[in-house]
């Protein structure tokens, strides 16, 4: 039953994993370019939810209002970070929003200071047993939150207006310009939507994991393995990557150290690398001869 | 081919574009700091002076993989920490010379750069980025856990001083002088590097590994070269560092240590060593003047390095070089090449040298070549041959796989099934490298030349071969690389040849349309092949400058080379060439003079439909 139990925490982590991914997946998609800072929306997003909590008592509340406040800072991040540097080679971005990382991670230490804070907790701690296995309501609103939003994006993405033109644009940026999707401000909302998801998992994962300046690094890794994993711009892949790597740090962690279990991971990912560059299941992000 | 070559001297303009107006800065920048620490400088800047040299090799070794080659590696700060942690436990256990320690420790990181070069370096952009940070944070978390080798995440101190040959250096002054020695020396190397042919093709590998590759360099280890030294110079500043600080902790191996080195290089200037000295100082600079609020800092320089990002895409160095070039050399410009007058092209080429009699034995060999991408068959089942010394020209619709024909032969590609024998060798397994070393060269659909470089040596680079630009030979002879002299020499006779003389010194991001057509060819006869693709030659040119390149192929053609042609206009064609092959659909559908072709029924249903 042990390993049942972590099978579940470790799903749990994983539907965070997986909004953070998303996010990251769809910046990919949009503009070809990998953004750097995702980890650090990830944080701010908790750091929002810390400051939102004595103003919001209602956890979902909370969640919302980081969602609609993270949008505009990626937004920002979009005005600063790419437009200027749109037609220039995709590592310049990369760079740039590295830079936005950086620039975010040292906000943090000026406005909250070095220490990790605790978010507030968005759901009630009380447990509910199934048999065996407990399951906390912070796990099961966590899962339900994250399978709600992933969800969300579909049916937005495969059945709304606007997610096809948001489609339009990451398949071919002039073609949608030359049909009269407005592409720039379709590439903006993408950065919008991508810093809301990652807002949301920081809400979601402040209370258990707490926020810290400099932790949002291992967590844009975390997805980029993800993207890696699943293949180039697939989404699903990339839904499927972010859970597979949490159920393999929380499984592994329990037999070895934690060092150990992320050692392991990275070259487990390498692995990958080498042996299926395109991923677990194909890439679907378009690449240049 | 031969030529009637007058060596290439360099115009005003060119001999002020590059050079030695940096080498002039960079010697500047040397003296400067020197005398600076050794009249006025206090203990506290002789320190700030000895990082900055540090940084300086640091970046200079980060410009080979990141600027000259273009990949992102972040594994930068990896070979300086596990150069610093080398030196650290050998120098602390055994007390050695800096003279063992220093080459250990860059040993140390070539051995690592050297391990992981081989999954890794094959990545493409983003891949290679995340590889290279996996294997950083991999090494760190093993310095921090391995507490007895390394003292865990506090690291350890007590590292002896340097101490070369048995002379210990002690004073601020003596560590300075001595890492400003190094940094020199550093210095050296890399402007031996990147003013050899060897270096000068970085530029092509970076901007275009396809064109690179069909001129027979091989990507792959130019890559790999670029990356060990990389490796080499992080390590050798990893190295000082520990001797200079007397500690060695995991901060050396950190991703903000590796964004330091990062924004060091871009706010610099990530091909020009002069920006690692200006980046490395800028950013020590900011970093010591804020010491106390250090958030702050880094959120002021971030926001910098981003509006230099921006607004000076090539680095405060780059820019600089670039708004010279552009004000103070205008009117050098306006004069270059005063003497340059058009000469004929006839008596460029030696009058004796006849073509090979044509029709008798196949130069090139295609037999039953399949090529499908997904579920698009591009070719099936393409045969035909091109004898030495004809000039083919293949037509064919748009989308008829023309251009996958001549990727699939120079060897982009890969066919998946079929046959391919080019001067009697099977190439149809071999690499473009390979298979350009046999003695193809080709010009592409959409120009691949490098914007950055002068004509002159976007064409030389063209002559590189393995056998004469070498990183060993680059780095060993003295003076000016005589590879590099010998190429552009050729590059020089071959403008003239397709009469680009007039521009030869100019940046080709300079050039109109037409004339960077002519430069590609050049680039191309650069390589001595003996068969020469073009895909679509004389696409956006007018008339007059078709006819005009017509005849110039076809006068270097009957000089010595066999041409297959792609082309569109069959006016270009019928002036050129002496064999028309029509591609429709992945298939042969007619083959013969360009009379017989262009009344062929098939071939006129293909381009005007089956009503004509």
């Amino acid at each position: 039953m042990a390993i049942l139990q972590l099978i579940i925490n470790g799903i749990a982590l994983g539907a965070l994993y997986a909004l953070v991914t998303l996010g990251f997946v769809f910046v990919i998609n949009a503009t070809g370019a990998v953004n750097f800072a995702q980890g650090e929306l990830v944080m701010a997003g908790g750091y929002a939810a810390v400051v939102l909590q004595p103003v919001i008592s209602a956890g979902p509340l909370i969640l919302v209002a980081v969602a609609v406040i993270m949008f505009f800072v990626g937004l920002a991040l979009a005005l600063v970070a790419y437009f200027p540097l749109m037609r220039r080679p995709p590592a310049t971005v990369f760079i740039s929003t590295l830079l936005c990382g950086i620039f975010l991670q040292s906000l943090f230490v000026v406005v909250f200071g070095p220490e990790a804070r605790a978010g507030p907790p968005l759901f009630s701690s009380s447990l509910v047993r199934f048999g065996p296995i407990e399951i906390s309501q912070q796990s099961a609103g966590i899962v339900l939150v994250a399978a709600i939003l992933i969800l969300l994006q579909f049916v937005v993405f495969s059945r709304t207006q606007i997610g096809r033109k948001l489609r339009a644009t990451t398949q071919d940026r002039e073609m949608a310009q030359a049909i009269g999707i407005p592409a720039l401000r379709m590439i903006a909302i993408t950065f919008g939507i991508g810093a809301s998801l990652a807002g949301v998992a920081g809400a979601l994962l402040a209370n258990q994991y707490f926020v810290w300046p400099t932790g949002g690094i291992t967590l844009t890794v975390l997805a980029y393995m993800a993207v890696v994993i699943g293949g180039w711009g697939n989404i699903p892949g990339a839904v499927i990557g972010a859970m597979l790597i949490a159920l393999f740090q929380v499984v592994v962690a329990s037999f070895v150290s934690y060092t150990a279990a992320t050692i392991l991971l990275y070259l487990m990912v390498l692995w990958v690398f080498i042996v299926r560059p395109q991923g677990l299941f194909g890439e679907h992000a378009p690449r240049r001869a | 081919m031969t030529l009637h070559a007058s060596p290439f001297r360099p115009s005003v303009s060119a001999f002020w574009a590059r050079a030695p107006l940096s080498s002039l800065c960079l010697a500047a920048a040397f003296i400067a700091l020197a005398a600076h620490a050794l009249l006025y400088a206090s203990l506290y800047d002789l320190r700030f002076l000895s990082l900055v040299c540090i940084y300086a090799i640091m970046v200079l070794g980060f410009q080979f993989i990141f600027g000259h080659v273009g990949a992102v590696s972040l594994a930068q700060s990896t070979f300086f920490g596990l150069g610093g942690y080398v030196t650290g436990i050998v120098g602390v256990e055994f007390g050695l010379d800096s003279a063992i320690l220093l080459p250990l420790s860059v040993l140390a990181a070539v051995a690592l750069a050297s391990v992981i070069a081989v999954p890794v370096l094959k990545l493409e952009d983003h891949y290679f980025s995340l590889a290279t940070l996996g294997i950083g944070l991999v090494v760190q978390l093993v310095a921090i856990n391995w507490e007895t080798l390394t003292g865990g995440l506090n690291g350890f101190s007590g590292i002896p001083p340097f101490r070369l040959l048995g002379f210990p250096i002690e004073s601020r002054l003596h560590v300075f002088l001595f890492v400003w020695v190094c940094l020199i020396v550093a210095i050296l190397i890399s402007t031996r590097i990147l003013n050899s042919l060897y270096g000068c093709s970085f530029n092509l590998v970076r901007e275009s590994p396809h064109a690179a590759a069909s001129l027979g360099i091989d990507v792959g280890r130019m890559r790999l070269a670029a990356f060990l030294l990389s490796a080499a110079y992080g390590g050798f500043a990893g190295a000082l560092m520990a001797q200079v600080l007397r500690v060695v902790s995991p901060e050396n191996l950190d991703l903000s240590l590796m964004a330091t080195c990062l924004i060091m290089t871009v706010v610099g200037g990530s091909t020009r060593p002069l920006g690692a000295i200006v980046g490395a100082l800028l950013i020590v600079f900011l970093r010591e003047r804020f010491r106390i609020a250090q958030s702050y800092s880094l959120i002021a320089y971030t926001s910098a390095t981003l509006a230099v990002l921006v607004l000076a895409p090539y680095g405060i160095v780059g820019s600089a070089e670039r708004l010279w070039t552009r004000y103070v050399r205008r009117s050098a410009r306006e004069r270059a090449n005063p003497g340059a007058e058009e000469t004929d092209i006839d008596d460029l080429l030696e009058p004796t040298t006849t073509r090979p009699p044509s029709g008798e034995q196949a130069l090139l060999c295609v037999r039953g070549v399949v090529k499908q991408f997904g579920g698009v068959h591009a070719l099936e089942g393409v045969d035909f041959d091109v004898r030495e010394g004809e000039i083919v020209g293949l037509i064919g619709p748009n989308g008829s796989g023309k251009t996958t024909l001549i990727n699939v032969i120079s060897g982009l590609y890969v066919a998946d099934t079929g046959t391919i024998v080019f001067a009697g060798q099977a190439t149809v397994d071999l690499p473009a490298h390979a298979v350009s070393k046999l003695g193809m060269a080709r010009t592409f659909q959409h120009i691949d030349l490098v914007d950055d470089l002068s004509v002159i040596d976007n064409i030389a680079i063209g002559a590189f071969r393995p056998e004469n630009a070498m990183l060993r030979a680059a780095l060993l002879t003295l003076g000016s690389d005589p590879c590099l002299t010998k190429a552009r020499d050729r590059a020089a006779a071959l403008a003239a040849l397709l009469g680009v003389t007039e521009v030869a010194g100019l940046r080709c991001g300079e050039l109109p349309y037409g004339t960077r057509r002519r430069v590609e060819v050049a680039r191309a006869l650069a390589a001595e092949p003996r068969l020469l693709l073009l895909d679509e030659p004389a696409a956006g040119l007018n008339e007059i400058e078709q006819a005009d390149l017509a005849r110039r192929i076809k006068r270097i053609a009957e000089a010595s080379v066999t041409v297959l042609v792609i082309e569109h206009n069959l006016l270009f064609l019928g002036a050129l060439a002496s064999r028309l092959i029509c591609l429709d659909r992945g298939r042969i559908i007619a083959a013969g003079s360009p009379e017989e072709v262009r009344r062929d029924r098939r071939v006129i249903e293909a381009y005007l439909g089956e009503a004509a």
